[in-house]
């Protein structure tokens, strides 16, 4: 019997040995946070619109088709990197791409549009980061999917990639 | 010069690792002992000069290494180029491994008094976890990386780590780490040497668990004092991952100094102090892993491989099923079924050991359970201070009664009646101050109240030990309990008492927290040579209307970095900080402050100190009984 017990440490050690290893293996990413607002309705806000000369109403906008939110500024150096990808998305037929343009100067984002191409239907102006809180936004960029019910699909935070862009692809395939 | 002298050490202290280990294998003893002595003092040369090759890239601002060329700029005052060394992951390894050698070359100098094969055996193990890091070191983490495009300027370090404190957090606390890979090296020869009972192999190891103990203990304290007063929360605990990666190898460490103590007198509890001192390395480079493989994100976390990851893992994995599975085999042999009565100095030792381990199993939980919820579950928890509390306080009241009386007890059986009466004074004492000081601060909450009992329970035992004038009981042991006892006064005071105000201040603003009156008297810009500031002015006022301090709370930014950090001003005395953080804000509008008023911190630092003392006390005490073994 009490040779047996000596084994314990070392079967022990070997399970969180092997523990450490699965999570080492799988793909994620420990500064990712799920949004507590997956699966529930967008919130609703009203703002001024960028490019457009009439009030941004979202419940106007969201509940038609799959929209495509994009949270960005001109000063948010990976925003920029992250732009082919939009305007990619927004070459998608199935979906509406809106961008949120967050605590930053509305000249210089219709400049930055022009410069860069627009990839959105319409931008809403969060000039205090008012919107950004409602939404969960932490840090931008982040996009989210919404689905044609007006209910959020997805969320991600940081610059979208190649990886990222196949992956959200995916997820705009399958909604509905 | 130091990329070619960088990597030509490198290399050198992996050949001359590889050599020890080879030579340590062989049976001819006269041979083994000349060349050892030549593989350990040039270890211990090239891992010094790899390590000041570093340091000296950083002096001059070497930006042709990608290492300095990240973590480095020309601005940075010198004492912080030099800290930069260490505050990375690459450069901590470079530590790391200069660490170890030194380690190595006082396990070397046990040639002198202990049997030669041990030794041999000992250093074999220790040049095993040297290989280990070294080829880890050259493999993933190479410090003397060539940069690709020349580079005028480098990226500069971390503001928030610019910091005297923290500029000397890493080397102590890897001393702490990095000596317990000696206890480890010493626990896995005694198991696989023939005829090691007849070694006293407890001396020898005790003045390696007291250092690393020791270090391990200041430089914990170290960190959390940096975090009090750079991280501006008003606290100096957080539960962080890092944290408890350090507080669980000083846990066992705690319950494998005190059980040695029972192997020299007693000579039982052997196989349990030969686990506890391979559990303790194997924790602080799982701590490691924790750290620098990105699987736990913190405010330590380093730039993120997931090779690194792996090589730990397999690194650890090999190390432990070796160390461990030896330990299964050949640890019967040094069981003995003497038992013990729990009213003595060793059933006390005993009981503590046990609730050393729970609390530490309750923080690995702690740690480790949001990775398993996560990866099973793909759902996120954070485990956070209030598991903390719940788990390790009540544990650790027990474990700080029985600290106060064992070292009253006398080893063996105890006479009752006659233990009662030694400690009825300290009890007796206990109580009344308990009683004035919990007046004093007009605060009665229960855990308050239990925390100030146990303070001046150990304090008053162990000033009860001091005047019976035992010539038996060590003054570090006294040293160093007085300083536990301090350490949960100022523990206490400090997070049941704390009071804390957040509120919108403009400029002719008072405030009041505590009866001080606060006067937010003017905002200032101030520059220096690597940041600007918005330098808050406060003036702190007692009841009646006499200044006593003025509060000066930063808002930094570091143009090189772009970041912001904020700089707490703190009012300290024995009895209570001040303490003034200037948050957000405009002149219109005002800024938020956030105001704490936290009692007896002081007395954290000066216990943490205390056991410091009493630590290095005990390591010179230790050494001395290696040398007065024939």
């Amino acid at each position: 019997m009490k040779k047996q017990l000596f084994i314990i440490p070392s079967l022990l050690f070997l399970s969180i040995l092997m523990i450490f290893l699965y999570i080492l293996l799988i793909d994620r990413d420990p500064s990712h946070i799920p949004s507590t607002l997956l699966n529930k309705k967008v919130p609703n806000f009203e703002t001024e619109s960028l490019l457009k000369d009439k009030k941004f109403i979202s419940s106007n906008e969201f509940g038609n088709q799959i929209t495509l939110v994009n949270f960005f500024a001109t000063w948010c150096k990976p925003c920029r990197t992250e732009h082919v990808y939009i305007n990619r998305f927004s070459n998608k037929k199935k979906i509406k791409v809106i961008g949120i343009n967050y605590k930053d100067s509305s000249k210089k984002a219709i400049q930055w549009l022009k410069e860069m191409g627009n990839p959105y239907y319409d931008v809403a102006i969060d000039k205090n980061g008012r919107i950004g809180i409602d939404w969960g936004v932490y840090g931008i960029p982040e996009t989210f999917i919404v689905n044609s019910k007006g209910i959020i699909k997805h969320r991600h935070v940081g610059p979208i990639t190649e990886k990222i862009y196949s992956k959200i692809s995916l997820i705009i395939d399958k909604s509905e | 010069m130091t990329f070619y002298l960088g990597n030509f050490t490198l290399c050198l202290s992996l050949l001359l690792a590889v050599f020890q280990f080879i030579n340590s294998r062989k049976k001819n003893n006269i041979f083994v002992l000349q060349f050892n002595k030549i593989a350990v003092n040039g270890l211990l040369f090239s891992s010094l000069l790899s390590f000041l090759s570093l340091m000296y890239g950083y002096v001059i601002s070497d930006f042709s290494l990608v290492n300095v060329f990240q973590n480095s700029h020309t601005t940075k005052p010198l004492i912080y180029k030099i800290a930069g060394v260490w505050g990375n992951h690459e450069g901590s390894l470079l530590l790391w491994i200069l660490v170890l050698n030194i380690f190595n070359f006082f396990i070397f100098r046990l040639y002198n008094k202990a049997d030669s094969k041990f030794v041999s055996k000992v250093l074999e193990t220790q040049a095993l976890i040297i290989i280990g890091f070294l080829l880890f070191t050259i493999l993933t983490s190479n410090p003397f990386e060539k940069i690709a495009t020349e580079q005028t300027d480098g990226l500069g370090f971390n503001p928030i780590l610019q910091d005297p404190a923290l500029a000397i957090h890493p080397p102590l606390l890897y001393i702490g780490y990095v000596g317990f890979s000696s206890v480890f090296s010493i626990s896995v020869a005694t198991l696989s040497i023939k005829n090691s009972e007849k070694i006293p192999w407890y001396i020898l190891m005790k003045p390696f668990v007291m250092a690393s103990w020791t270090f391990l203990t200041i430089g914990i304290a170290l960190g959390s004092l940096w975090a009090y007063y750079e991280l501006g929360w008003g606290g100096w605990w957080f539960w962080d991952p890092v944290e408890n990666a350090s507080l669980m190898p000083w846990l066992i460490g705690t319950a494998l100094l005190h059980s040695l103590i029972t192997v020299e007198k007693k000579k039982s509890l052997q196989s349990w102090v030969l686990l506890l001192s391979i559990l303790a390395f194997l924790l602080s480079v799982l701590g490691t892993f924790l750290v620098r493989s990105g699987v736990l994100t913190s405010v330590h976390t380093f730039a993120l491989d997931p090779s690194r990851g792996l090589y730990i893992l397999a690194f650890t994995a090999l190390l432990g099923g070796y160390s461990l599975t030896l330990f299964g085999l050949k640890s019967k042999k040094y069981l003995n079924n003497s038992y013990f009565s729990f009213f003595s100095r060793e059933g006390s030792i005993l009981v503590n050991n046990i609730l050393m381990i729970v609390v530490c199993l309750s923080v690995f939980l702690g740690t480790v359970y949001p990775l398993l919820v996560e990866a099973f579950t793909n759902n996120k928890i954070s485990v956070g201070e209030p598991y903390y509390n719940a788990t390790v306080v009540p544990i650790m009241i027990p474990a700080i009664l029985i600290m106060g009386v064992g070292p009253i007890l006398s080893w063996g059986n105890q006479n009752k009646l006659k233990t009662f009466k030694k400690i009825f004074p300290s009890f007796l004492f206990t109580v009344i101050v308990t009683i004035f000081i919990s007046l004093f601060y007009g605060s009665y909450s229960f855990i308050g109240i239990i925390g100030i009992g146990l303070a001046f329970w150990i304090i008053s035992n162990n000033i009860i030990i001091l005047f019976q004038k035992v010539t038996n009981r060590l003054k570090s042991m006294i040293v160093a309990h007085l300083g536990i006892g301090l350490l949960i006064l100022g523990i206490t005071g400090s997070s049941v008492w704390q009071k804390e105000k957040i509120i919108k201040m403009k400029i002719g603003d008072n405030t009041i927290i505590n009866e001080y009156n606060i006067i937010f008297k003017e905002i200032n810009k101030i520059k220096r040579v690597n940041y600007v500031a918005l330098q808050g002015d406060f003036s702190v006022h007692d009841k009646k209307k006499n200044i006593i301090t003025k509060l000066k709370p930063e808002n930094r930014f570091y143009p090189i970095r772009n970041s912001f950090t904020t700089e707490a001003s703190i009012h300290s005395n024995l009895f209570r900080d001040l303490y003034v953080v200037l948050g957000e804000g405009n002149l219109n509008d005002g800024w938020v402050v956030r105001i704490y008023y936290n009692p007896l911190v002081m007395w954290i630092w000066i216990g943490a100190f205390t056991i410091f003392l009493g630590g290095i006390v005990s390591i010179f005490e230790n050494t001395k009984k290696i040398k007065n073994l024939s």
